[in-house]
């Protein structure tokens, strides 16, 4: 594994936890839950040292090969629906690369794929070289539905991948409480995920799968189910979160916003049959403030371009 | 919320005390002999004075072990072949139909074949139980088990837990609130079936004790064990329902 | 068309009886009891039971009994269901009653209401009826109270009257889990009929069933338990035929059906 930028093993979360003091201030104890918001602040101020500078390019190297793949369902009228027509795509390590389509074009297939979840028809999809034949811990899913097991409590769903990992409960407990402490929870670690809200539900399933160290994190949609405010409290956080170790990310969804703001490269997927439309590099400066780049016309430029170009198609669509 | 709480509970109450009225009503204005129906109050200090008693403490007993046993196979039984209907498509196909025509033939009338093949001892009647209280418990622990969120197993998988052990770390836990439910079901109906059972033909327990009663036409030692079979189910409910919100704290609908 | 596999699982059932026969028939070789008679023997007595005039007018007024009890329980059980579920104090006001009334065996009641009512058809009509109603009342009850309150709002600013919504909305919203109610209630009309004629012994077809075992007929018991077991698959099977007509509509519900005695 390669040494992060900042010198620190980039699993060693604690160790980071120490140094930064992050989500005291909003979530002091005496808050009942069921005033506490989504508005928490996960990272207050993050100090410039850790930031990577941009201009670093090393050399990228695959993680994840997506080749020829092709995923057919077989609707009840015994029609064939092919979602994934012939899909080849190289992620590189550390990217953040979004997925984004219009509902129904596979992308969520696409990444069950990676995940191990669902056999393509055809096509094969490959990480680090190995073939995929069925889910790993290398490879972390947050899904829409944040999946929490409702029978654990917010410590124990995080504490689950450490456990199955072989990992001593006592270890295991410190390294998921750090994590929780991380995305904003502290306080929260004996709730049940029935007594949070919707953003606090998907911190926890982050934290949980944080937990047990994937070099990929494959999000689905995971704030598609969010309020609009919570949504970018979380889309803010997850920046924050990746900016330390730099994970490869994979995320799916429908938002340009979302996926300009969020990633290094933009898949523009089409639909029936699901293809790939266009690739598209994101050039903007990390670390990435909401607010500044709000304002900086190149972002405007990517969301408006990408959105013009689904219009296009959409039109072309409806002609057809 | 408490007053309304309060309110509801003495509107629940009011139809038991008009029963319970107007059975003391027929009996003192003379409509119904006392032999026929005992005034309330005499039959509750029965039900007081027998309950002290070591031979209906017996009957209580012997009641009660049946009616455990019974409920203990079927739940080790229903939940397994459940989750194993569930699991596998191969034990489903073989499960499926056989629960299709088992289920809705009449317990009861295999009675008699119990009693030639098993004796006339606790064996049949443990076995009745048993085969009653069985479907409910395995058709809830099946649907459960089927209807579990895939994305909570794909959760896992991710985690590193290997296939053999979803069963038992998520698919058994996922499943919980319906097997419950089944079991629900099917402790009453051991209940009910003990005692017919005990009824049918016994040397003890509750329903002989009803049965003993009603070849004396003693109306009294009649309406006791009746009445004790159901405060016996209401107990074991609520001990279960004590049990399933205890084990079902993380789940919204519990 | 149907293709094979559709096929095989259409005659499923059929060869899952037939494969209960195969292992009885078996166990029977096996155990070689005097008491334990074979599938084939017990199924070649079938045809003297329903043959005897008097064994079959017996079963007939079983099943009529079984008939009225549960009709009257449905007609009666099914509205308090509604109320129960739409009104908080109906349900208040109900719910401990059958709470209490709930674990009593409903045949346990045949010897004190023969005490008054005697041995006839009135007694063990009225056990039916008092068997049947417990579920069809908890499934509407359950089913009413889980119609979506902006339904009834439509129905309301729709000008209709809380009866008519009770009627025209509630009632079809809540049908399908009525009719499981109905479904669990038919069985159970079975399992009570018979259970009461077997502690009554007077008549019916648990009266020949246990005559037959005090006379060591066992293969007329055995026999006996086919053609029970027989019509509480049947009955089921018919029911089930009308509950999917009726709600077509619905999600497609577990097909397999809650019984209870």
């Amino acid at each position: 594994m390669k040494a992060p930028q900042n010198g620190r093993g980039s699993n060693d979360v604690s160790h980071g936890c120490e140094n930064r003091r992050l989500s005291g201030r909003l979530l002091a104890k005496s808050v009942p839950y069921a005033k506490a918001s989504d508005g928490m602040t996960v990272v207050s101020a993050r100090p410039s040292e850790w930031v990577r500078p941009v201009t670093s390019k090393e050399p990228a190297s695959a993680i994840i090969e997506i080749d020829r793949v092709s995923q057919v369902f077989q609707t009840s009228a015994r029609r064939d629906h092919v979602a994934l027509s012939d899909i080849s795509l190289t992620i590189e390590e550390r990217a953040f690369v979004s997925i984004l389509g219009p509902s129904g074009c596979g992308k969520s297939t696409l990444l069950y794929i990676v995940g191990g979840f669902v056999t393509p028809t055809s096509g094969a999809a490959k990480m680090k070289g190995q073939a995929i034949t069925g889910p790993g811990p290398d490879r972390g899913p947050v899904f829409q539905e944040f999946a929490l097991f409702p029978w654990k409590t917010v410590l124990g769903n995080v504490m689950y991948g450490p456990r199955q990992q072989g990992v001593r409960a006592t270890e295991a407990e410190a390294q998921s409480l750090a994590l929780i402490e991380m995305v904003g929870l502290k306080g929260y670690e004996n709730f049940y995920p029935k007594e949070l809200s919707g953003g606090m539900k998907q911190r926890v399933a982050l934290a949980r799968t944080l937990a047990y160290h994937p070099e990929v994190l494959l999000m689905d949609e995971p704030f598609g189910a969010l309020d609009a405010h919570t949504r970018t409290r979380l889309q803010n956080d997850l920046l924050n979160i990746w900016e330390r170790d730099r994970k490869t990310v994979l995320f799916v969804t429908h938002s340009v916003d979302e996926a300009v703001f969020l990633s290094d490269k933009v898949v523009m997927m089409s639909k029936s049959p699901g293809r790939i439309r266009e690739v598209i590099d994101i050039d903007l400066p990390r670390p990435r403030r909401r607010s500044e780049l709000l304002l900086d016309p190149r972002y405007q430029k990517y969301v408006v371009d990408i959105e013009r170009m689904f219009d296009e198609s959409d039109e072309a669509g409806i002609a057809s | 919320m408490s007053r309304l709480l309060s309110a509801n509970v003495l509107l629940g109450i009011a139809p038991i005390a008009l029963i319970i009225a107007l059975w003391q009503g027929l009996v003192s204005f003379g409509f119904a002999p006392a032999v026929l129906l005992p005034p309330p109050g005499f039959v509750f200090g029965r039900l007081l004075q027998q309950l002290a008693t070591w031979t209906f403490q017996q009957e209580i007993a012997a009641t009660l072990i049946r009616l455990f046993a019974g409920f203990a196979i079927a739940v080790v039984l229903g939940v397994s072949i459940g989750i194993a209907a569930a699991a596998s498509p191969a034990i489903n196909a073989v499960v499926r139909p056989i629960v299709r025509v088992l289920a809705p033939l009449p317990k009861v009338a295999l009675y008699p074949a119990l009693l030639l093949l098993l004796g006339f001892g606790h064996g049949s009647k443990v076995t009745l139980v048993a085969a009653d209280a069985l479907f409910p418990i395995l058709l809830s622990t099946y649907y459960g088990a089927s209807t579990v969120e895939q994305k909570l197993i794909w959760s896992a998988m991710a985690a590193g837990t290997p296939r053999t052990q979803i069963l038992f770390r998520v698919v058994l836990p996922a499943a919980m609130p319906s097997i419950l439910t089944g079991c629900r079901i099917g402790l009453v109906i051991s209940c009910i079936v003990v005692f017919l059972a005990e009824m049918i033909t016994s040397t003890d327990g509750l329903g002989h004790a009803l049965v003993t009663a009603a070849r004396t036409f003693q109306a009294v030692d009649m309406f006791v064990p009746l009445i004790t079979i159901s405060l016996l189910g209401l107990i074991l409910n609520a001990l279960l329902g004590a049990l399933r919100s205890y084990l079902l704290r993380g789940f919204p609908e519990a | 068309m149907i293709s094979p596999a559709a096929l095989i699982r259409r005659a499923a059932p059929v060869l899952a009886c037939i494969g209960l026969l195969v292992v009885w028939q078996v166990a029977s070789l096996v155990l070689k009891n005097d008491s334990f008679p074979t599938a084939v023997e017990a199924i070649r007595a079938i045809p003297d039971i329903l043959g005897d005039k008097e064994a079959l007018l017996n079963i007939l007024a079983s099943l009529r009994r079984m008939a009225l009890g549960f009709c009257v329980a449905v007609l009666i059980a099914i509205p308090l269901g509604l109320l129960m579920g739409r009104s908080r104090s109906v349900a208040a006001f109900f719910n401990p009653l059958l709470m209490v009334i709930y674990p009593v065996p409903k045949a346990a009641l045949m010897p004190i209401i023969m005490l008054w009512l005697g041995v006839g058809d009135i007694t063990k009509t009225l056990v039916i009826f008092l068997g049947v109603s417990l579920p069809v009342i908890y499934h509407s009850f359950e089913g009413a109270k889980a119609v979506e309150e902006k339904m009834l709002w439509s129905g309301a600013a729709m000008g209709l009257s809380p009866a008519q919504r009770l009627v025209r909305i509630v009632l079809p919203a809540a049908l399908p889990e009525i009719l499981t109610g109905c479904r669990t209630g038919l069985v159970l009309a079975l399992i009570t009929m018979i259970t009461s004629e077997m502690i009554a012994r007077q008549s019916g077809a648990g009266n020949i069933l246990f005559n037959a075992l005090d006379m060591g007929q066992y293969d007329t018991v055995f026999a006996m338990i086919i053609i029970v077991g027989a019509m509480g698959i049947f009955l089921d099977t018919i029911f089930e035929r009308v509950r999917a007509r009726l709600v077509r509509w619905s999600e497609p519900q577990f097909d397999l059906p809650l019984s209870f005695s």
